[in-house]
């Protein structure tokens, strides 16, 4: 009994941890920080590199 | 190190820190514009709305609404089909991630019930955006090396502003996907730097700069290749403008696929129009009917209508607490996004229970008499087509000025329920419902329809216009002057915004505050309610 | 050449909207009925009892009043047109015949409706609706329109005859002027031209601002006179284009091409002769407004139309145009503000010289062409460039 209540604790005590770290993610907007400062800027590399298409290419076809 | 200031901490008002700490700092007292970083618009910290809000915040919208957004993907597609999309275009990767600080700026300074009903709506819309795209994807021959699947057979493709129900009868078995809802609209709310590519794109083929920037906008991704290949046809439409005819020839081009044109009369109080409205959505669904196959059905029709139709009603209940009461707990961006999203896009589930979760918190502000903005100075209406890169600038104006944007104009537009008891009254209503969509309802048809304004301010007890100035937009520069004389006449408080749509390279956000403060200081003679947020640099923000 | 006799006289007509032929047709009774756009038809302005205008806005400046009412954001023409209404030019309009085929033009229109600006008791101001396709619901659903707010309007109004015989009378008459102006046009396809550019221009532009049955005379008179015109012993110019594009009733527009050295053979643009003078047919059995509504939707090659087989047609038929009058280029030129020319002129600039080999210049220009030093350095370049591809083109074969 006292070891299911040994891991229920550490479990609380993991899941509280987790709850409070997510907490700080929020109110200190480090989500934020963190997509606007790195994936944004990153993502935006690879889509300026990625290659495309050149729409000129299409034909225009008349009577289709 | 800071030496600790003994004499500040005595002056210290313990039981006000409290209060503060617990019910968060009453609107008058709050500086929110402290919590930004300068130019990203990142917060420092975001905002202590005292523990019960704040945790809902947390709760209920923050963790709540990342969860939703990894549920969406699971259950439309799948995180592969997610990060293929997202790797593949643009508007994706730079628009979903940051959804939550699009969250955070409309729902700035927003207390109990206004917190709660307003951040519903937002969740709603991005369950139908995850769905739209992830609909896209899955039908996407970009995704697959040019090879067509059968969701590719099964998929709809559709001008933004051609209204999503003219495709119900085929719902069971087909997908109407808009074009440019999601590539663009949306895109441009929550994360403004994405468009700037496509205007640019599309600019660098030879289009000058005047013509509208949202239908610049739309015919960029084509130009860009940004704009997936889901469907093996589309359905075009004359709305809202003339852009938008001249946008579709260069659409037409690069997608290269049959294309059905269904366009609304212009002058749609005439009587005489009506029948040959009708005959195109007719005509329309033919073209379906050949494209896929699949037969017209009535009954799929009436089904989606009359659950349409149950949203239109409550949208009236809405405006009726809205323009009687001070109960409407509902901000302008989320009253003014939702409204254009549910009625353009059409039938969802996820409308129909936000609906039901708004109904119940608005029946309780009723019921309870909870007034929501408390510090409101003025009832406005805002006119015209909005800035798109910043639609949360009545959350400001509020928080700044006690300005409450109480309805907006394109939330009037679609403002009726369809019959439903046979097909020919069926289709009239359905040509009346689509000649009153958003930019049009009031922009075409004779002047006298964009002064519908005087009537709405007076039903929905406005003392204050926030009159949009979108500088591209022919139409409405096209009777400026009239505006002006009308407000002179009336003694009506009208502030000019002028703005961009999407490109908030022409008028910044920074630019329109500023306009407002002018406003406000000069000819209002009032001081602001949180001078943080005067004056800030939001530049670089999304 | 030797002048044109009647050149200076339709040069003349051509600097007042309220012109002598329109001041002598209202003295004579008629009603003058004015107009901005192709989608109205003009014959049936022409109606006996009325005739039709197209509105101008000749030696305008600064349009200060209008800007104040539709903004320096909208396009100079329709700020133009609503400049000389504030400053009373339209006054002798008796109706305005509105379309909402673009928006400038509809607002100015609506200022009309809406303000007290034309200084005539009995002027009105009806909208008819235009619709963006050339299927049978469009041709049925135009014809209603002109029916109720055209014709019927006319009767009510100013007891006009709008019976089937008074419409083929004015078909015929309108028929005339097609054909003389068809006629005259015809020239420019000739290797070297009796008749320039800018004179067509004048020509067309009188044709549309002038009651029919008073310009008639001169027209046929001008048609004879050209058929014994000796050109210049050598073609004066360097190259031919066509001129395509968005609305352009200024002459002078036309003389700076031809200053520049090239001369323009073909006019497919608003207030242009490609499409427009076209003759109106009428089958047996067939109503005449019916074979009005029908004609005017099919020949127009507008931007507004929307279907596919639409959109692409007219970069052929600009094409064809092309071969036709023997242009060796194309200039494409749009009106600052235009939303619908500035696409279409964007796409043409870009596929007909990749897809039929046809040279062609871009150019955005304004109502009133102050810039016109800019236009001719762009023009000059232009044509030196046509004629350099055509000197090496000519060496080939």
């Amino acid at each position: 009994m006292a070891k299911f209540f040994k891991i229920l604790f550490k479990i609380l005590l993991i899941a509280g941890a987790i709850y409070a770290a997510l907490f700080a993610v929020f109110y200190f907007d480090l989500d934020g920080k963190l997509l606007f400062r790195k994936v944004e800027p990153l993502l935006a590399k690879h889509y300026d590199k990625m290659e495309r298409r050149d729409p000129l290419s299409v034909m225009y076809e008349i009577g289709k | 190190m800071k030496k600790l200031d003994l004499k500040k901490l005595k002056n210290m008002d313990v039981k006000k820190l409290a209060r503060d700490f617990w019910y968060g700092k009453p609107h008058g007292e709050r500086r929110l514009g402290e919590l930004y970083e300068d130019k990203t618009g990142l917060y420092k910290h975001r905002e202590w709305r005292g523990v019960k809000d704040t945790m809902y915040y947390f709760n209920n919208i923050w963790l709540y609404n990342y969860v939703m957004m990894v549920g969406d993907i699971m259950k439309f597609g799948g995180p592969v089909l997610f990060a293929k999309g997202l790797w593949r275009y643009r508007w994706l990767g730079q628009t979903y991630l940051p959804v939550l600080h699009w969250f955070d700026r409309g729902l700035e300074g927003l207390r109990g019930e206004a917190l709660r009903a307003s951040a519903w709506h937002y969740r709603a819309m991005v369950c139908v955006t995850i769905n739209q795209f992830m609909n896209m994807f899955k039908a996407d021959g970009n995704l697959r090396g040019g090879e067509h699947n059968d969701a590719w057979h099964h998929s709809i493709a559709h001008k933004e502003t051609v209204w999503g129900g003219v495709f119900y009868p085929w719902m069971d078995k087909y997908t109407h996907i808009p074009l440019e809802m999601i590539p663009y609209f949306v895109t441009c709310h929550v994360n403004n730097h994405t468009v700037l590519n496509y205007i640019d794109a599309v600019q660098s083929i030879g289009l000058p700069g005047d013509p509208c920037p949202m239908c610049q906008a739309e015919a960029g991704l084509f130009v860009l290749d940004d704009m997936p290949d889901y469907a093996p046809f589309m359905v075009t439409s004359n709305e809202a403008c003339d852009g938008s005819v001249a946008s579709t020839a260069v659409q037409d081009w690069f997608m290269n696929v049959p294309l059905f044109a269904m366009p609304q009369p212009m002058q749609f109080d005439d009587p005489l129009v009506q029948e040959h409205c009708a005959n195109e959505i007719r005509e329309l669904w033919k073209f379906i009917e050949e494209q896929t196959g699949a037969p017209f059905n009535w009954e799929l029709l009436k089904e989606y209508l009359e659950k349409q139709n149950e949203l239109q009603r409550f949208e009236w209940e809405k405006w009726d607490v809205a323009a009687n009461t001070s109960y409407y707990p509902i901000n302008g961006v989320a009253q003014a996004l939702y409204r254009i999203y549910q009625t353009q896009y059409g039938e969802h589930y996820i409308w129909h229970d936000t609906d039901k979760r708004v109904r119940k918190i608005m029946e309780k502000c009723v019921e309870q008499r909870i007034n929501s903005f408390p510090l409101t100075r003025h009832r406005v209406i805002a006119w015209s087509c909005a800035p798109l890169y910043y639609s949360n600038w009545c959350t400001w104006a509020y928080n700044c000025w006690g300005l409450n944007t109480i309805i907006n104009m394109d939330s009037l537009m679609f403002d009726m329920t369809i019959r439903t008891d046979n097909l020919d009254d069926t289709v009239m209503d359905m040509a009346r419902y689509h000649e009153w969509a958003p930019m049009r309802r009031m922009a075409v048809g004779g002047m006298h329809h964009i002064f519908e304004l005087w009537e709405n301010m007076e039903k929905f007890h406005c003392d204050m216009v926030m009159m949009y100035d979108q500088l591209q937009c022919k139409g409405m520069q096209g009777v400026v002057g009239l505006f002006e004389d009308e407000f002179r006449a009336r003694n009506i408080h009208a502030i000019w915004m002028p703005h961009a749509l999407p490109d908030k390279r022409t008028v910044s956000r920074a630019e329109i505050r500023r306009i407002i403060n002018d406003y406000m200081t000069t000819v209002m003679q009032e001081e602001p309610l949180d001078p943080s947020l005067l004056d800030f640099d939001d530049s670089e923000s999304w | 050449m030797r002048d044109l006799k009647h050149l200076i006289f339709f040069e003349n007509l051509l600097q007042e909207a309220n012109n002598d032929l329109v001041k002598q047709a209202r003295s004579e009774g008629k009603r003058a009925i004015g107009y901005t756009c192709y989608f109205m038809p003009e014959v049936l302005l022409d109606l006996p009892g009325c005739f039709s205008v197209r509105l101008r806005a000749p030696r305008s400046s600064s349009p200060e009043m209008a800007t104040y009412y539709m903004s320096n954001r909208t396009c100079h023409y329709g700020r133009s047109l609503m400049e000389r209404a504030l400053e009373g030019g339209f006054n002798f309009l008796d109706a305005q015949m509105a379309t909402e085929t673009c928006t400038v033009t509809c607002r100015f229109q609506e200022h009309l409706q809406r303000m007290d600006i034309i200084q005539n008791p009995d002027f009105f101001c009806e909208f008819t609706d235009v619709p963006f396709k050339k299927t049978e619901n469009s041709y049925e659903h135009f014809r209603k329109q002109l029916q109720v707010h055209v014709l019927d309007k006319l009767a009510e109004r100013f007891g006009i005859d709008t019976s089937d015989a008074a419409l083929i009378s004015a078909i015929e008459e309108h028929n005339e002027v097609c054909r003389l102006i068809s006629e005259i046009g015809e020239y420019r396809k000739l290797d070297n031209p009796p008749i320039t550019g800018y004179e067509f221009h004048v020509i067309q532009l009188v044709s549309l601002t002038c009651p029919k049955y008073l310009i008639l005379p001169y027209l046929r008179e001008t048609a004879e006179e050209l058929k014994t015109r000796e050109p210049e012993p050598k073609f004066p110019f360097r190259v031919r284009v066509a001129l395509a594009g968005a609305e352009n009733d200024d002459p002078n527009f036309t003389q700076l091409i031809e200053s520049c050295g090239a001369m323009v053979v073909a006019d497919r643009y608003c207030y242009g002769s490609l499409p427009g003078r076209e003759e109106i047919t009428v089958a047996e059995g067939q109503s005449p407004l019916d074979a009005v509504a029908r004609h005017y939707l099919k020949t127009s090659m507008c931007p507004r139309f929307m279907p596919k087989e639409d959109m692409r047609g007219r970069k052929k038929y600009l094409a064809d145009i092309v071969k036709e009058y023997k242009a060796d280029g194309l200039i494409v030129a749009s009106n600052k503000f235009c939303e619908y020319w500035s696409y279409e002129r964007m796409m043409d600039a870009l596929i007909l010289p990749r897809d039929f080999g046809i040279p062609t210049c871009s150019i955005e220009k304004e109502y009133v062409n102050s810039a016109s030093g800019q236009l001719r350095t762009r023009f000059q370049a232009f044509i030196e460039s046509v004629e350099i591809k055509k000197i090496q083109g000519g060496d080939k074969t």
